[in-house]
């Protein structure tokens, strides 16, 4: 191991020895090693996919690896489970924070340990006082009596880390902390992070904003495909040095021929749509035929832009036409009617009704046209479109009556396709189209999204796989903070991954600045 | 794929096990009395059963999508006396209007259809809890019959109105010379079964009705109108309640205050045992029946057996547990499945 000296590592508190873990037809994680010292910040970096929350659910024994061991401060393991993880010290904060929310910030604190007084009735003075004691001496000061909701995120977020280490952690993992914070509850956060540093206590820092890594981080694993790329100081390294460890090196998955092709009439404009705290001044075109990427971070506005098009989301003040005509739609009805179809990103929860066989998941928007004498729906005519989807996507079931919830992630993305396929929609908006599918899975849902292209839909593919961006779109928008920043249209010198990543990340340097 | 074959193989029989428990029933009975197999004991038991089936009917829809309506039993007492009051003379309790019958059959099934509406409007517009406001209802329609009767049993109806509960459609002629009459009322259950099944797998409401209970945001994001759905599932609901009132007046040619209390819980058993899930979006009409009938089959046969009634109360609760049982069974199963396959299609996001 390559050890560097930083200011207050000493000894090691994790050491994660070739990890290794495969999913059926993904090899998720492959001898990958992450140590973090005592009083250590330790960024762990990769795209989507990289595996690292693949790593972190290793650690907290959530999912048994098939590889490797874990070592905690001492104690080693080659199988773990959750209670195992936390007994260790291991603690997870995630980035929606989940407590208790209608109690206070006392009974959160207390909680399972309240004290009691002679007969057995909880002794509020008691817990209000030890409570803001408790806090107190991490450095933390809250209204003990509030309740959890109705803090800040910050504040929540550093409640969270003070009931970790009431339990004893001694190394906590922050998921994204700061996706949803203002900077001033980050500064707050990172100034309360590096208290508990000069302490002893160890973070395990997930970010995709790497101006921050390099503000709180002392040392960084990159990830990328379930592998180990590289753990450096931070000092070390510069933001293009970094993006490119994540990016690496490798080919684009897919290229679409017909990228940079002309294109067709104007197909949706969207002009200056404006959602107060979502998104700013959104002006763009979409002809037929194009596919037009959007990337963004979380928080970005790119997923509330998609949902307030296709009328699950609020909209918000701003004109938009579709096909030449002004686009009125306010629900998903009205949005399939007016030509606008949208592929959500969480697929379990908006994609499919996954108790119901294949047949009915492609034909719930269009049933009212399948409704014959009696308002029966016509089967055999059901039966003979629905087979025709599968067909040409190429969607691999025993039957159209399987329940798709047993269907492959893949099958089941092709699925959400035929259903908006069958809408014939003048736009396409695709929400992480690949996310959860297998490489396979992935070619296809491309080449279908080519096709349907090449058909003349106007398609939006909202991502932050920028290097499949780059191979499926003609242009690519990156969003930042509510605003389109920046267009990099396909095989242009300047749209590089590098230069869109930092795009993303708000950066204005260019690589090879 | 061997693993996901014998799951689908489970699923086929947990979905039809209620067809060998009417089985076992049906053979288990026989052997302990004669009688039981008898064609008038046969018939007898659709009768007694019709207006808990027209009630299992309506419950299931609002089942399916998943909610739950506890008022129906409440709308079936409500609407019958309702019904008795505008028909009967005033010397059997009723209002001495001497309604036509077809009238004041129609005044029933608008009035289970608006209470219906009320129901599903609190419930989708209003956003409250589907439980809460059906028990609420369940009181309060209960002490508005009390109220309007008050307190008095309306009854001798005329023969039309009775006609549902209490007529027959044909007479089979029997070997023995003697006439095997069926009655209108259990022909009237399975047509409405069929009717129910028919709506629930061959009409767009239907399968969007599935599609809430099974998974509303998806639903929604496919363009389906979730509250009218459900909506509309309360107004079937509370239109069969009225139409087991008229029945159940009809068959006992009276309408008392207290008809349908405390029907709600055979109403739960029968369709859940049937099949319909509690958790919403599973089961099919055909197996609600296959409850109603086994509900029927037990009744009759400890009846038979001239069980203590006490005893039957006993038995019904355990129906009940062991029907909860299975649906709990299937849902954990289920649940076992989905997260296995979002874990194997999802490696990554926790």
């Amino acid at each position: 191991m390559n050890e560097t000296k930083t200011s207050t590592a000493t000894k090691p508190i994790l050491e994660m020895l070739g990890i290794g873990k495969v999913f059926p037809g993904v090899q998720a994680l492959e001898a990958v090693d992450l140590t973090v010292m005592a009083g250590e910040i330790h960024g762990l970096l990769g795209k989507n996919g990289a595996g690292k929350s693949t790593l972190m659910a290793a650690l907290m024994g959530i999912l048994p690896v098939d590889a490797g061991s874990i070592t905690i401060d001492g104690d080693t393991f080659t199988s773990m489970n959750p209670r195992d993880a936390l007994g260790a010290g291991v603690a997870y904060v995630p980035q929606r924070i989940n407590m208790m929310n209608p109690l206070t910030v006392a009974e959160n604190v207390l909680a399972g340990m309240m004290p009691v007084n002679t007969v057995g009735f909880v002794a509020w003075g008691e817990v209000y006082g030890e409570a803001e004691q408790r806090l107190k001496q991490l450095g933390l000061v809250l209204d003990v009596r509030a309740r959890v909701e109705g803090l800040s995120v910050a504040d929540q977020t550093m409640l969270a880390i003070a009931k970790a280490l009431f339990s004893n952690a001694k190394l906590i993992i922050l998921d994204e902390p700061t996706a949803t914070l203002p900077r001033p509850g980050v500064d707050r956060l990172f100034d309360f992070v590096r208290s508990l540093k000069t302490h002893g206590v160890a973070f395990i820092y997930i970010s995709h904003h790497l101006e921050e890594v390099f503000e709180i981080c002392d040392r960084v694993t990159v990830l990328r495909n379930g592998r180990l790329v590289e753990t450096r100081d931070v000092q070390d390294l510069d933001t293009p040095t970094l993006i490119r460890l994540m990016v690496g090196e490798d080919v684009k998955e897919f290229e679409r021929e017909q990228a940079g092709a002309v294109h067709g009439d104007e197909v949706m404009v969207v002009s200056n749509l404006v959602r107060r705290g979502h998104y700013e001044e959104i002006s763009f075109t979409l002809h037929r035929g194009e596919v037009l990427g959007l990337a963004g971070l979380e928080g970005s506005g790119a997923a509330s832009l998609a949902k307030g098009l296709f009328g699950l989301e609020r909209r918000g003040q701003g004109a938009v036409q579709v096909a030449g005509r002004a686009y009125t739609a306010d629900t998903p009805d009205e949005a399939f009617a007016q030509g606008v179809a949208y592929l959500p990103q969480d697929r379990y929860l908006y994609g499919i009704v996954g108790a119901r066989p294949v047949r009915e998941n492609v034909t719930y928007p269009i049933l009212k046209r399948l409704v014959r004498g009696l308002g029966l729906i016509n089967r055999s005519e059901e039966r003979i479109l629905v087979q025709n989807y599968v067909d040409q996507l190429g969607i691999v079931t025993p039957s159209q009556e399987q329940a798709v919830s047993l269907l492959s992630g893949g099958n089941q993305q092709k699925v959400v396709f035929a259903k908006l396929a069958t809408t014939t929609p003048h736009v396409l908006i695709l929400h992480e189209p690949t996310q959860g599918v297998d490489v396979h899975a992935k070619v296809d849902i491309y080449r279908i999204v080519s096709e349907l292209a090449a058909q003349g839909v106007g398609i939006l593919i909202i991502s932050s796989e920028v290097r499949e961006l780059l191979g499926v779109c003609d242009s690519i928008l990156v969003m930042y903070r509510g605003r389109i920043t920046a267009c990099f249209p396909s095989g242009a010198p300047a749209s590089t991954p590098e230069s869109i990543l930092l795009a993303i990340e708000g950066g204005t340097v260019h690589v090879g600045q | 794929m061997g693993n996901l074959k014998s799951g689908n193989l489970f699923i086929l029989l947990v979905e039809n096990l209620i067809w060998v428990l009417v089985l076992v029933a049906v053979v288990i009975f026989s052997m302990m009395s004669d009688n039981f197999l008898s064609m008038y004991n046969l018939v007898n038991i659709f009768v007694r059963v019709a207006a808990l089936g027209l009630l299992v009917i309506g419950q299931s829809f609002t089942l399916i999508t998943g909610n739950f309506d506890l008022s129906s039993e409440s709308t079936m007492g409500l609407t019958a006396m309702v019904g008795g009051l505008l028909i009967a003379a005033a010397s059997t309790g009723g209002l001495d209007w001497k309604v036509n019958p077809l009238i004041a059959i129609a005044v029933m099934l608008v009035l289970g259809c608006l209470i219906g509406l009320i129901n599903g409007i609190l419930i989708t517009r209003l956003m409250m809890n589907n439980l809460i406001v059906t028990v609420a209802m369940l009181l309060i329609l209960r002490g508005v019959t009390y109220v309007i009767s008050p307190g008095q049993s309306t009854s001798f109806f005329p023969e039309l109105f009775n006609f549902l509960g209490s007529g027959f459609v044909y007479r089979i002629p029997l070997a023995n010379g003697r006439y095997l009459p069926i009655p209108a009322a259990a022909i009237f259950l399975v047509l409405m079964f069929i009717v129910g099944h028919v709506v629930a797998r061959y009409r767009r409401f239907g399968r969007n009705m599935y599609a809430v209970g099974s998974n509303r945001a998806a639903a929604e994001a496919a363009g389906i109108d979730s509250q009218r759905v459900i909506l509309a599932a309360y107004i079937v609901s509370g239109l069969f309640a009225a139409l087991a009132g008229l029945l159940e007046a009809g068959r006992m040619d009276s309408a008392t205050p207290r008809m349908g209390a405390g029907m709600i819980f055979s109403v739960q058993a029968a369709a859940v045992i049937g099949g319909i899930s509690l958790f919403g979006g599973r089961g099919t009409m055909i197996g609600a029946f296959g409850g109603v009938l086994l509900w029927g089959i037990l009744d009759t046969g400890l009846n038979i057996l001239q069980v203590s009634p006490f005893w039957v109360e006993v038995s019904r609760g355990l129906l009940l547990l062991f029907a909860v049982f299975l649906d709990a069974t299937k849902a954990r199963y289920l649940q076992r499945v989905a997260i296995r396959s979002a874990l194997i299609g999802n490696p990554i996001g926790l």
